[in-house]
């Protein structure tokens, strides 16, 4: 039994690697959708039927020095799945700053859509999650494996 | 774990950046506009020249309006959405609206900053959300940070050049001068309408409409 509670405890490296890339993987797929959306001049459907994409897609939060910030998000997934894939301390701590990173900005733009924007994207708050998601796995992965061999 | 507070702190310094610069994109702006989405969404699609609304079509309809009459904001709210839907989206009709100064001072800049935002092709979506986030009449709410605001969401791409044309005598002139064109068709409040159509000797004055309806029998009337 505490044995297996450990193990829950500190995950295997190679496990949190998989997660984090498979999260990183889903966020390139969410953040891609909204810029294409963005790109064709349009903006994500929202799920039930509501304006509340094409209202944040459209203020003028949505970009940053003039590029979408879903562009930003697809940029920093994709650097988070390349060192998801990779070993050593280097990665580790890329990850978790990355991690950090993309979840501080993540509360931002949230807290934007609920108290500036006031109106909430579905597909913004899905890569939000992710976002969350992933950098809990790579703090785990930069807590309990810095230091150690890889 | 040194180097794993470095990271941290290294994060925390890079998003406090991100912040900052995302903040200061939209300084001066009042980001608490009412219905951008629907405005933007209502008007998607819709081509736009100057003050107008839609492709070249048989019939004109005029709307004389001030931007700031809860008069001209009703209909703008109740009755436009559906004439766009039924006449103007299908190219039987083109909108055009023309600034017609009747409540005070404040409806000059704010006619001017449409007719700027018009200049970008986005008149309509400035138009349509300056009536729906009107303020008391006269009450100083026309300030450059609102206007600003209403151009960003408005989808206004160049807000400098709007800036730069907004203030031209240029704009003010075509407020006043839609202004004395509204006084010679006889009008004497807000929103009045006029039509252009091929059977008719220039502008034919209408009056007030409220409803789609009204508008809509005016456009199949003049065709």
């Amino acid at each position: 039994m505490e044995a297996a509670l450990k193990q829950l405890r500190a995950p295997a490296e190679a496990t949190l690697q998989r997660a984090s890339a498979f999260g990183a993987a889903f966020g390139i797929g969410i953040a891609t959708y909204i810029a294409l959306s963005a790109a064709a001049g349009d903006a994500p459907a929202c799920i039930d039927g509501s304006h509340g994409c094409l209202t944040v897609a459209e203020s003028s939060y949505s970009h940053l020095l003039g590029i979408n910030v879903a562009v930003f998000g697809i940029a920093g997934y994709a650097v988070l799945l390349v060192v998801a894939m990779m070993r050593g301390d280097a990665a580790r701590l890329t990850g978790f700053a990355l991690g950090l990173i993309g979840f501080g900005f993540s509360v931002y733009l949230t807290y934007l859509e609920l108290f500036a924007i006031d109106a909430i994207c579905q597909w913004c708050v899905a890569s939000a999650i992710v976002m969350t998601v992933v950098f809990a796995i790579n703090t785990t992965r930069m807590m309990r494996y810095v230091g150690t061999e890889t | 774990m040194q180097l794993g507070s470095a990271a941290a702190f290294l994060a925390i310094v890079v998003v406090a950046v991100l912040i900052v610069i995302s903040q200061s994109q939209t300084e001066g702006g009042d980001t608490n506009l009412e219905d951008v989405g629907l405005v933007n969404h209502e008007l998607r699609g819709i081509p736009q020249e100057g003050l107008a609304l839609g492709r070249a079509a048989p019939v004109k309809l005029v709307e004389f309006g001030d931007l700031q009459c809860p008069s001209c904001r009703a209909v703008a709210e109740d009755a436009m959405p559906g004439l766009i839907d039924s006449r103007v989206r299908n190219g039987s009709a083109r909108l055009e609206f023309r600034n017609f100064v009747i409540i005070g001072d404040e409806s000059t800049p704010a006619g001017a900053a449409a007719i700027a935002a018009g200049m970008q092709g986005h008149g309509w979506n400035f138009i349509e959300l300056f009536y729906r986030n009107q303020g008391t009449e006269n009450s100083g709410y026309v300030t450059d940070e609102f206007l600003t605001s209403l151009a960003k969401s408005a989808g206004v791409p160049d807000i400098a050049r709007w800036n730069r044309d907004r203030r031209s005598n240029d704009a003010i002139a075509q407020v006043e001068r839609s202004t004395e064109e509204a006084d010679g068709l006889g009008f004497d409040g807000t929103p009045s309408f006029a039509v252009e159509s091929p059977g008719t000797k220039g502008l034919e004055p209408l009056g007030f409409l409220s409803s789609t309806g009204d508008l809509e029998a005016a456009v199949d009337k003049a065709r």
